[in-house]
C-alpha cells in the first residue's frame, strides 16, 4: 500500500502578519513557518495506517527552500520519503496550478490513498484536495473525521454542520481531505529526527512535471489583487488602564446587564 | 456574462443560503439561471424559479436523492453546459466545498472560495482565518465561486421563472452515500446557558481550563465553552465546542478568552446578547463582534475578574 500526503508549509499561527510591499500577500521574511495544522492530521492518519500494517508514506510539498524543514519534520514523524517541488516558476500559482502540480506527482506515484488537509491556515481556500482528486481521476471526500479501510474500499465519516456526520463509501484509490481533530498528532521523536536525515527528498521543478504552462502567475486563472486588514467597523469599546481599572469596568458592565 | 446558481436542499427544502446566492448573482449583475439537484424535487424547483431563481434546471434522479460528490459534480457540469454560464455560484457548505473544486478542475476553470462580497469587480474573501481580507479577480474564462453562507441577505421577492429538466448521467458515480448521523445528545447543553465563558487556543494548556476559565464561569454562575482547536487537541470534549461544527449559542453574556474570532467560531456565538473579548492581539477579529473588549493577557485579567466577581457577590 502506498499513501501520499501533500502538505503545505504556512506562516506560524501566531506569526505577525504584515502586508507586503505590493499589497498582494504578507511579508514572509523574518516570520516562523510551520506545517499547516490540517495537514498534520492528514500525515498522522497516514502514519497510523503504516503503523498498523504495510504501507509506504510519501510526503510531497511545493514551496521554496524553507519547505525542506517541513518535509524533514514529516520524515522525522515517520514518513518514508519526500518529494519537494522547489521552483520559482510556481510563485503566483492559483489553486488549480498547485493542484495540477500535485496531480502530476500523484500520477507518477499511483498511490492507493492520498491524504490532505481540509484547508490551509493561510489561504483558507479548501480548493486543492478535490481538484487533485478530479485531475487524478480519484474519488474524494472532504472534512473527513474517520476513515476505515477494508478491501478496495474506504468508509469515511464527513463532518457536516452542527456536529452531524455523513457516512460515505469510496472505492480506492481515493483522496481524503481531513478535518482537524480526527486524531492526536504525534511529535517527531529524537530517533525519528536522526533517521530522517538519511531519508531521501527528491527535488523537482514544474518542467520536470510537465506543468510549466499551468503554474505561476502566467498560468493562474484567478489573481489576488490586494490583501489588507479587514476594515474596522464600530468594534468593541475597549477598556484600558490598570488590571484593577479594567476589572472594575468589566464588573460594572456585568452589573449593568443585570447578571450580578 | 451569465451566472449559474447551484442550490442546495437541506431537510426537504431549498436552504436559505441558496436565496443568498440569488442576491449575490444579482449583485454581480447579468443574467443568471439556477440548478436544483435531487430526487422528486420538481415542486421545489418550480417554487424556487418563482422566488428569484429565474430559469431553473432540474437534475431530478433517484441517484441524486442524497448528496454524492460524483453525481453532483456531473449534474453541475451538465447545467453549466446547458446554461452556458461562465460564473458558477455554490454555497460554501460541507457539500459545496466538497464538490465545487472538482467542478472547477473538470472545467479547467478558475476557483475562488468562501467569498463574502463582490466589490469593484473583485470577489472579497477572508484569509489567515479572518485576520486579513483579500480581493481576488476572475480571469476571462469560467470561474467557480463558493459563497459564505450568511454573508449577504437572501433574496426574498418573487419573479418570473421557469423550469427545465436536465438529464444527468450519474452511472459513473463511485462515491456512495451510506447514512447521515445526527449530532449526539450533549452532556453539556450550552444553548440553555445564560452566561458562557469560552477559552480558545490562546489558553494554551489543558490545565488552564479548570484553573482559569471554569472558575470565572462558576463565579458568574455560567457555563464553560471552547473554540475548536481546544477540542481538537483533546483538552475538552466536543460538547464544549461553540461554532459552525459545534453548538450555536445565544447567551445573555459571552466572554471569549484567547479566541481570535474565525468565522466558524463567530457563527456559533455572534447572536449572544452581549459579548466581551479578552485577547492580547488588538487586531483580532473577535473585537469586531464584541461590544466590550480588553486588549491584554487573559492570565492577568481573567483571574482578577473572577476574584472581583466573587467579592462582589459577597
Ligand atoms: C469546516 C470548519 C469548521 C469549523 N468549526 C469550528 C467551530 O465549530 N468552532 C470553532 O471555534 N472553530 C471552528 N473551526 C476552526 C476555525 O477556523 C479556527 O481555526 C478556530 O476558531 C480558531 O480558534 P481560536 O480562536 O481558539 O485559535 P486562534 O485563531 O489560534 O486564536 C488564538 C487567540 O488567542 C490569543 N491569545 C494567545 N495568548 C493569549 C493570552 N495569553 N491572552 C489573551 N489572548 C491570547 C491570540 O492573540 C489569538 O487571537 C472550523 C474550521 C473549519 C474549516
Amino acid at each position: 500500500m502506498k499513501i501520499l500526503v501533500a502538505l503545505k508549509q504556512v506562516p506560524h499561527q501566531d506569526a505577525r502578519l504584515d502586508v507586503n510591499g505590493d499589497g498582494t500577500w504578507i511579508k514572509e521574511d523574518g516570520i516562523k513557518f510551520e506545517i499547516n495544522s490540517y495537514d498534520t492530521y492528514a500525515l498522522e492518519e497516514a502514519l497510523r495506517i503504516k503503523d498498523a500494517g504495510e504501507a509506504e508514506v510519501v510526503v510531497i510539498s511545493i514551496g521554496p527552500d524553507r519547505v525542506t524543514q517541513a518535509l524533514r519534520t514529516a520524515l522525522g514523524m515517520g514518513a518514508d520519503r519526500a518529494v519537494h517541488v522547489n521552483d520559482d516558476a510556481l510563485v503566483g500559482s492559483d489553486s488549480l496550478g498547485i493542484a495540477k502540480t500535485l496531480a502530476a506527482i500523484g500520477k507518477e506515484e499511483s498511490p492507493d490513498l492520498v491524504f490532505m488537509g481540509l484547508m490551509s491556515d493561510d489561504g483558507n481556500a479548501s480548493a486543492v484536495p478535490p481538484m487533485v482528486a478530479e485531475l487524478m481521476g480519484l474519488t474524494s471526500a472532504t472534512g473527513v473525521l474517520k476513515a476505515e479501510l477494508s478491501d478496495g474500499n474506504v468508509r469515511v465519516e464527513r463532518e457536516l454542520e452542527g456536529g452531524a456526520l455523513e457516512v460515505v463509501d469510496l472505492p480506492t484509490p481515493a483522496l481524503l481531505a481531513v478535518q482537524s481533530g480526527l486524531n492526536q498528532v504525534r511529535y517527531a521523536s529524537l530517533k525519528g529526527i536522526m533517521a530522517a536525515k538519511k531519508k531521501p527528498i527528491d527535488v523537482k521543478t514544474a518542467a520536470d512535471l510537465g506543468v510549466a504552462d499551468a503554474v505561476g502567475s502566467g498560468g493562474a486563472k484567478v489573481k489576488i489583487e490586494k490583501v489588507y486588514q479587514p476594515p474596522k467597523g464600530d468594534g468593541a469599546e475597549l477598556l484600558e488602564g490598570s488590571t484593577d481599572e479594567i476589572v472594575t469596568g468589566l464588573v460594572n458592565k456585568i452589573k449593568e446587564l443585570g447578571l450580578l | 456574462m451569465s451566472t449559474l446558481i447551484v442550490t442546495e436542499i437541506q431537510k426537504g427544502a431549498i436552504r436559505e443560503a441558496s436565496y443568498e446566492l440569488v442576491a449575490f448573482a444579482q449583485k454581480i449583475g447579468g443574467d443568471y439561471a439556477s440548478l436544483v439537484i435531487g430526487s422528486g424535487v420538481g415542486d421545489l424547483a418550480t417554487a424556487f424559479a418563482g422566488k428569484g431563481g429565474g430559469k431553473t434546471y432540474v437534475a431530478d434522479d433517484a441517484s441524486l436523492a442524497d448528496y454524492n460528490v460524483d453525481g453532483y459534480n456531473a449534474a453541475i457540469q451538465a447545467a453549466v453546459a446547458a446554461s452556458g454560464a461562465t460564473t458558477i455560484l455554490v454555497s460554501n457548505t460541507p457539500s459545496g466545498w466538497d464538490v465545487a473544486p472538482r467542478v472547477a478542475a473538470a472545467l479547467d476553470a478558475g476557483f475562488i472560495s468562501d467569498v463574502f462580497n463582490h466589490q469593484d469587480g473583485n470577489f472579497v474573501r477572508r484569509v489567515f482565518n479572518g485576520k486579513l481580507d483579500a480581493q481576488v479577480s476572475a480571469g476571462g474564462g469560467t470561474t467557480v465561486v463558493t459563497v459564505q453562507p450568511g454573508a449577504i441577505a437572501p433574496f426574498e421577492g418573487s419573479a418570473d421563472g421557469s423550469t427545465e429538466a436536465l438529464s444527468v448521467d450519474t452511472s459513473g458515480a463511485r462515491a456512495k452515500f451510506v447514512e447521515t448521523k445526527v449530532a449526539e445528545a450533549k452532556g453539556v447543553d450550552l444553548s440553555k446557558a445564560e452566561i458562557i465563558v469560552s477559552g480558545g487556543r490562546g489558553v494554551g494548556d489543558p490545565e488552564k481550563f479548570p484553573e482559569v476559565i471554569q472558575p470565572l464561569a462558576d463565579a458568574l454562575g455560567g457555563a464553560m465553552g471552547a473554540s475548536r482547536p481546544v477540542v481538537d487537541a483533546g483538552w475538552l470534549p466536543h460538547e464544549y465546542q461553540v461554532g459552525s461544527s459545534g453548538q450555536v449559542v445565544t447567551p445573555k453574556l459571552y466572554v471569549a478568552c484567547g479566541i481570535s474570532g474565525a468565522i466558524q467560531h463567530l457563527v456559533g456565538m455572534k447572536g449572544s446578547n452581549f459579548i466581551v473579548a479578552i485577547n492580547k492581539d488588538a487586531d483580532a477579529p473577535i473585537f469586531e463582534v464584541a461590544q466590550l473588549g480588553v486588549v491584554g493577557d487573559l492570565f492577568e485579567i481573567v483571574p482578577a475578574l473572577t476574584a472581583a466577581i466573587t467579592a462582589a457577590k459577597g
